[in-house]
């Protein structure tokens, strides 16, 4: 714990470290969402299309003003994409922040017990098979399987868990034997698969916001609404459990409740985010871990920060994904990586410092 | 005996040698020796007769060089012709219903496998692969355990690098299957009507070509937009037939992913979409069912749909009636001439004024194929009453 020197150990005194702290806290949350406004921006100006500053602000505030080429281009293609980075950018940092938490493992992401694997199986029975989970879902049902499968996969793991006792060791163990189970059988699709189908596959499982539209935003942000206040609510009860679950359950946390609750709220938050967008990983792995780096484990920061870094990271991957070749799409999963690796790399670095001298 | 087979080109060809010598007295063995696609040379102790194709699709070619049954020295297939072009597989099922009936099903073309025991259980003795699987075959010793066991693999490609590829591809089928004169004919074919459009637009200089965006499987997924070509197949096909290629200035690659925006911003001439009957392998495509059954009617309103697409509505291209959809599997087939022709007669109304793609296509069945022609191959979206 850094202990401040300057303020006295008085009551007086660690009201203001308190403050401070706090204050220090919102104040990096709001940068963190400038910074994010900054990118989102970025995002809706740049394009193969060649649209000023000016006019695409325009355009936003004024949407009358727009031809029928730009209209279309701005608020059919370049907004719903910006915006779906973010949000799903948001579910995926927050979804990865709490799997680390209740699993109490810092290589824990949204997608370790095995919601991906399963929402891929399901996105290729759809695509291979023709197969819909759901009848009658039309067009969309690429989307559905994908999202059905994977709360199959995390009800699944819920009863186990149950049987098992909610422990992280539990949950890890039985989330690996669906990871491999789906991973098996999604193997067994692609074995199967016409040169189209595998392309289409291959596409959907590297993630692309190519196919993002204002329902899916839509969709994405209530999800976001309905999970994120429920994470923060219980952000004591979280944080608390960062320091040992004994202790946690010896300040009154419900522990195994606490758990399941969190960890539906996880999957509800990556299969959504993944079955629009495909399965990204990277983002909700990092996103919190350099939000812990920058304002440590009270989940009140924590949370928000992390994502926040999650949407920063999706945002900056829209735009360099657009800028490497103007006009071709290229998967995002594929460069997610790349974006955040060099900032998470220089946080490493700098924390090593901090703690050495 | 060891350090020989590592040099795997040798071995079939001393294989060969031996089993020519020990069988010269039998006037039928002829050894063949030829180079691939692939640039292999591989020998073969005789005339095969019991061949497996690694894709149903090489019927086109098989079926346009053979004169007969062009089943006859075929015992097996792969199911892309049943599930991806199933009205060319009808065509040829109610031509040879015994011979359709009798091919074995050795599975998916894409993976790019085969049971080895499958091959021998055949009692095949030659393997046709598609020159895209020569990686996988490689990886997996395919080619070498079956050079092994006495069956020789050859490779051909009329997709890849089809432009460059099928002619070379219809000669060793040709030889292969002993019927040269009929590859001769259909090469001498294809070579006259691919020159009567190159020849006419070779004289169009670069910056007078119309702009065209290829787009590979329109309607295939349906919130996707779009898989594309670059410099090969389907966009070699456009600039052979005076096009610019959008995908061919992105990258230089088979397949290209494409952006709306991008092919918003670059306002193409021109926009053809493939399609083929893929409904009855997927039902949720939204794609014209071109093919040998397509209905004129049904496209129409499949092709206007696609054009009405959020994005495509308001492009150039279709407010001018220049969005067009065209039979896919010419894009694995010997006989892309056809595409080239149609596309170069919409991109050069007034030059091509005199040249009957139809026309070309009702000869070539009559002249070559086992069946007649009939059905749909390509047709152009409505242009919106403005």
């Amino acid at each position: 714990m850094p202990t401040d020197t300057t303020p006295p150990l008085t009551a007086q005194g660690i009201v203001t470290v308190y403050r401070r702290r706090s204050g220090r806290r919102v104040a990096l949350v709001a940068l963190a969402a400038l910074a994010l406004f900054t990118t989102v921006v970025i995002d809706v100006i740049t394009g193969p299309a060649d649209l000023s500053f000016w006019r695409v602000a325009r355009v936003i505030l004024n949407p009358s003003v727009a031809t029928t080429r730009e209209e279309v281009i701005i608020w059919d293609l370049r907004l719903p994409v910006a915006l779906m980075a973010v949000v799903v950018g948001a579910m995926l940092g927050a979804a990865g922040a709490e799997m680390q938490t209740i699993l109490n493992n810092p290589l824990a992401d949204p997608f370790t017990l095995g919601l991906s694997s399963a929402a891929s199986f399901g996105a290729a029975l759809a695509i291979v098979m023709g197969l819909s989970v759901i009848p009658g879902v039309g067009g969309l049902f690429v989307t559905v399987n994908a999202f059905v499968v994977s709360m199959l996969a995390s009800l699944a793991l819920f009863a186990f868990t149950r049987l098992r006792g909610v422990t992280p060791e539990a949950m890890i163990l039985v989330g690996i034997a669906m990871l491999f189970t789906f991973n098996a059988l999604l193997a067994f699709l692609q074995y199967g698969a016409s040169e189209l189908q595998l392309a289409q596959l291959i596409f959907w499982q590297l993630g692309s916001l190519a196919r993002a539209t204002w329902e899916k935003v839509g969709i994405c942000l209530i999800v976001l609404a309905v999970v994120m206040p429920y994470f923060l609510s219980r952000s004591w009860a979280l944080t608390a459990l960062r320091m040992g679950e004994n202790k946690a359950a010896a300040l009154g946390v419900n522990v195994s409740v606490l758990r399941l609750m969190v960890l539906a709220g996880v999957s509800l938050l990556s299969a959504v985010a993944v079955s629009f967008v495909g399965a990204i990983a990277f983002v909700g792995l990092v996103g919190p871990h350099i939000a812990r780096m920058i304002v440590g484990e009270d989940q009140r920061g924590f949370l928000p920060l992390s994502a926040l870094a999650g949407a920063l990271i999706l945002s900056g991957t829209s735009i360099a994904s657009k800028a490497i070749t103007p006009g071709i799409v290229y998967p995002i999963g594929m460069i997610t990586s790349l974006i955040g690796i060099p900032f998470f790399v220089s946080l490493i670095l700098s924390q090593r410092k901090r703690h050495w001298q | 005996m060891t350090f020989i087979t590592n040099v795997s080109g040798f071995v079939p060809a001393i294989a060969a040698t031996a089993t020519l010598l020990a069988a010269a007295p039998d006037a039928h063995a002829e050894a063949l020796t030829l180079t691939d696609i692939a640039g292999r040379e591989v020998t073969l102790t005789e005339a095969p007769d019991k061949i497996i194709l690694g894709e149903g699709r090489m019927m086109y070619s098989i079926a346009a060089i053979s004169d007969g049954n062009p089943f006859e020295k075929v015992v097996g297939w792969k199911d892309d012709l049943i599930l991806y072009d199933p009205d060319a597989f009808r065509k040829f099922e109610a031509e040879f219903p015994q011979d359709a009936a009798r091919m074995i099903n050795f599975g998916n073309p894409y993976a790019g496998d085969f049971s080895i025991e499958a091959v021998l259980e055949a009692d095949a003795d030659l393997v046709l692969l598609d020159v895209g699987n020569l990686f996988k075959a490689e990886e997996t010793g395919l080619i070498e355990k079956l050079d092994k066991a006495g069956v020789p693999v050859v490779f051909i490609d009329f997709r890849r690098n089809a432009t460059e590829n099928t002619v070379p591809s219809l000669l060793i089928l040709g030889r292969l299957l002993g019927e040269e004169q009929g590859a001769l004919e259909f090469v001498d074919f294809y070579i006259a009507e691919m020159r009567k459009v190159t020849n006419v637009v070779d004289q169009i200089p670069a910056e007078e070509r119309p702009l065209v965006v290829v787009e590979n499987a329109a309607g295939w997924q349906n919130d996707f937009c779009c898989w594309s070509f670059g410099p090969y197949n389907y966009g070699r096909f456009v600039e052979l037939a005076g096009g610019t290629n959008y995908a061919s200035k992105l990258a230089n690659a088979y397949s290209v992913d494409i952006s709306m925006e991008g092919i918003i911003d670059a306002d193409p001439d021109h926009i053809i979409g493939t399609g083929a009957n893929w409904a009855e392998a997927k039902p949720e495509v939204t794609a014209t069912l071109l093919g040998y059954e397509g209905d004129p009617a049904v496209n129409a309103e499949k092709i206007d749909a696609l054009a009405m697409r959020p994005g495509f509505r308001d492009l150039r291209a279709v407010q001018d009636g220049n969005y067009h959809s065209i039979y896919h599997q010419f894009y694995n087939s010997p006989y892309h001439f056809i595409a080239v022709q149609q596309i170069a007669k919409w991109l050069y109304p007034d030059d091509f004024a005199n040249l009957d793609p139809q026309d070309t296509f009702d000869r070539m069945h009559a002249k070559f194929m086992p069946y007649d022609n009939s059905g749909q191959f390509w047709l152009s979206a409505s242009a919106p009453a403005n």
